[in-house]
């Protein structure tokens, strides 16, 4: 019984928690750049789609975005009129928020969800896996092109075009990652970014090596 | 029985069959259909667009190798708008550029392969985009 009424009230907190931050993402008007909603027609949005936030990102690294944004996408986004032009600099920065709403709105973003994933691991690579996936990086599936991503020796490397890889590890969940890797249509209807059909081996690893960059490991 | 077989199996008496001679020129000409000629790929708007949508990114609006991703590779992607090169490609070298990547066929990894995302018939019409961005042909 004790414990019944634990279960009870922490629902019930938890619950209260999720109200009192509803409707904060409206508030803020983020659905005039981004799609928040499933049911949602997609159209040309300026910024990423966030429907599926919850599934995508990792919830720390999504307070200290909303507080501190950073560029992810050196490009701009891929809708913006200016995208091709490289005039990503018309793009309006995204607004910062007080810690609190950050918090608050990063909540609310994470319950944002849209499909089941597979779990995958985040075990580390060797190093020698991570040779060989950076390889195919690199020259199999052409990745660098349009992603920045570290190289061997820590530096920043790649194109622009695509969002920046360097800090994927604490951006991004592992889930996600092989998910959109696998099933991209799933999540946006038409990305500029090729189809690749990896096997499973392949995808796993691939997820686990990008699952391995972090901005800490900038030299 | 056996030998009657044997001997029916592996043709004609030589004595009994007719001689067969070889068709005249003309006579073939009358019976067989002129070689198929390709039916190329026509350039849409569809076209544009998909070469724009994925593309542009590296080889640039315009197909000048100056798409937004250019100066951050190790090998410049192609300008499609110089004949010099292109010329010496042919339109099936082109297509496998660009469906099964730039390493496949000897070039640039950073050219990754489209076909998983765009279909044949796409693909065979950004060939013909591009020639019309070279315009040139295959020498």
């Amino acid at each position: 019984m004790k414990t019944l009424t634990i279960i009870i009230f922490s629902g019930f907190f938890s619950l209260s928690s999720t109200l009192a931050s509803a409707g904060l993402l409206e508030d803020k008007n983020c659905g005039s750049c981004h799609r928040l909603n499933a049911e949602e027609t997609e159209k040309s949005f300026t910024g990423p789609n966030l429907h599926y936030a919850g599934n995508k990102f990792q919830p720390k690294w999504l307070s200290e975005f909303l507080k501190n944004p950073e560029i992810i996408r050196p490009g701009g986004f891929i809708n913006n009129p200016g995208f091709l032009k490289g005039d990503s600099e018309s793009q309006p920065p995204h607004p910062s928020f007080p810690e609190e709403e950050a918090n608050a709105m990063a909540a609310e973003l994470m319950g944002l969800k849209i499909t089941k994933q597979t779990s995958v691991t985040t075990e580390p690579l060797s190093k020698g896996q991570r040779a060989k996936i950076k390889y195919q990086f690199e020259r199999t599936f052409s990745c660098i092109s349009c992603h920045q991503s570290l190289n061997l020796a820590g530096k920043v490397r790649g194109g622009i075009s695509g969002p920046s890889l360097v800090n994927a590890g604490n951006r991004l969940q592992a889930d996600w990652v092989a998910d959109w890797l696998s099933t991209p249509e799933t999540y946006t209807r038409k990305g500029r970014m090729p189809h690749y059909k990896m096997d499973p081996v392949t995808l796993i690893q691939f997820t686990r090596f990008l699952m391995m960059l972090k901005k800490e490991n900038i030299k | 029985m056996i030998l009657t077989l044997w001997v029916t199996g592996c043709g004609q008496n030589e004595q009994t069959a007719p001689a067969i001679k070889p068709p005249t020129q003309q006579e073939v000409g009358k019976t067989i259909s002129q070689t198929p000629q390709p039916v190329l790929a026509q350039v849409t708007e569809k076209t544009r667009q998909t070469y724009q949508w994925y593309c542009a990114q590296c080889h640039g609006m315009k197909g000048k190798g100056d798409g937004i991703n250019a100066k951050f590779l190790t090998v410049p992607p192609r300008n499609h708008t110089k004949a010099e090169y292109l010329e010496t490609r042919t339109d099936e070298q082109l297509f496998e550029a660009i469906k099964f990547g730039g390493l496949s066929v000897g070039r640039a990894p950073c050219m990754p392969a489209w076909g998983h995302t765009l279909d044949e018939d796409t693909i065979h019409s950004l060939v013909q985009y591009i020639r019309e961005l070279c315009q040139c042909q295959a020498l």
